[in-house]
């Protein structure tokens, strides 16, 4: 009886453990991309799944107040000026504490390297798991997640031109 | 030796579940700490604000009895979720709370950090320190990493959990939604009485 009591406790403690590492940490790296339901600055429903699986993609939760976001822009930009043909690139915007109005102010403000979309209902956070702002997901050619990252200093090179098929 | 291989079992299939969960579905979600419409744990734990570092007296749970509270527990000062959340959490603080809530964020941030996250992003509330994690453990909000999970209760006047939202989303509009929601409904029921 002792024992069995014992080993419900581990069950339990590294359940609890799992569930609680699970939290802030994003999807596992070689999971299928989910596709959830996005939408432009318009308010109009955009389907990720034409990119997704499709072609590789490169994802950014981003929000207009996030200084991580805002240092990572050159990293991105300089991706996308080498990339951008062959990998999709797009900044989710994660509308907590934005309007679309302030996220159309900064645009005119900052040439972002990302198709802009606008996640009102937090769909995508909640599917990606997102942990924080300026979360990167790079999705291959499969729609498998190849890789993910959060903050400034980011290193994505190697899996970006992976994904993109060139040597690097 | 039977024992042994039955433990080693247990383990087995408990570490299995844990693999599973971090890449599918959870399969077994762990509720610990206080239940809704039960007493809130008290504590009482050392503070600092943008202005003050470590304030005199410390905040007390049982003090603000009479007052909505939000307990906010969050894993770090400075990292990017727990910014996202305090930053919204001051930004927004009229349409989320109301100036006659108690807001208070708990971390196992010294009070010279907590003071500096506190300046840095303008919050017009206290932030606790528990390095040791005595109350967030009372609570379920302890990972055993050492810091703190992101979880949100809103206690009502009478001290009793009214709400809880055991793996809150910095990033997530809709948790934001659920506990301004709740945070009215319990000055509403507050209110009334």
């Amino acid at each position: 009886m002792k024992l069995i009591w014992i080993a419900g406790c581990a069950l339990l403690c590294v359940a609890a453990t799992a569930a609680a590492a699970a939290q802030d940490l994003g999807l596992p790296v070689g999971t299928d991309a989910p596709r959830p339901a996005v939408k432009d600055l318009d308010g109009k429903p955009v389907d990720l799944g034409q990119w997704i699986g499709r072609k590789p993609v490169l994802i950014e939760f981003w929000a207009t107040w996030c200084e991580n976001c805002e240092a990572l822009l050159p990293k991105l930009t300089s991706a996308r000026t080498r990339v951008g043909d062959r990998v999709e690139f797009i900044g989710i915007n994660v509308t907590v504490n934005q309007t679309p109005d302030r996220v159309r102010r900064y645009m005119a403000q900052h040439e972002l390297p990302f198709r802009v979309l606008y996640d009102t209902d937090g769909a995508s956070v909640r599917a990606f798991a997102a942990p924080a702002t300026s979360y990167v997901v790079l999705i291959d050619r499969g729609g498998k997640i190849l890789y993910t990252g959060v903050g400034p200093d980011q290193e994505f090179d190697a899996s970006l031109a992976r994904a993109a098929g060139i040597s690097h | 030796m039977n024992r042994r291989l039955l433990v080693g079992l247990f383990l087995l299939q408990a570490g299995a579940l844990a693999a599973q969960s971090t890449s599918d579905t959870p399969v077994a979600v762990i509720v610990a700490g206080p239940q809704v419409g039960e007493r809130a744990p008290d504590f009482s734990l050392p503070w600092s604000t943008r202005e003050v570092t470590g304030g005199d007296p410390w905040f007390s749970l049982s003090a603000q009895r009479g007052r909505v509270v939000v307990v906010a527990f969050y894993p770090r000062d400075f990292t990017s979720g727990c910014t996202a959340e305090m930053k919204t959490f001051a930004d927004q603080y009229a349409d989320l709370f109301g100036e006659d809530v108690a807001v208070v964020g708990i971390s196992t941030d010294s009070l010279a950090t907590h003071r500096r996250f506190a300046e840095e992003l303008g919050l017009p509330f206290q932030l606790l320190s528990d390095p040791d994690q005595v109350v967030s453990k009372k609570y379920g909000s302890a990972d055993p990493a050492g810091y703190n999970r992101r979880t949100v209760f809103v206690l009502g006047r009478d001290g009793k959990v009214a709400y809880d939202d055991r793996r809150f989303g910095a990033l997530d509009p809709k948790a934001y939604e659920r506990l301004k929601d709740a945070v009215q409904e319990v000055r509403k029921a507050g209110a009334s009485h």
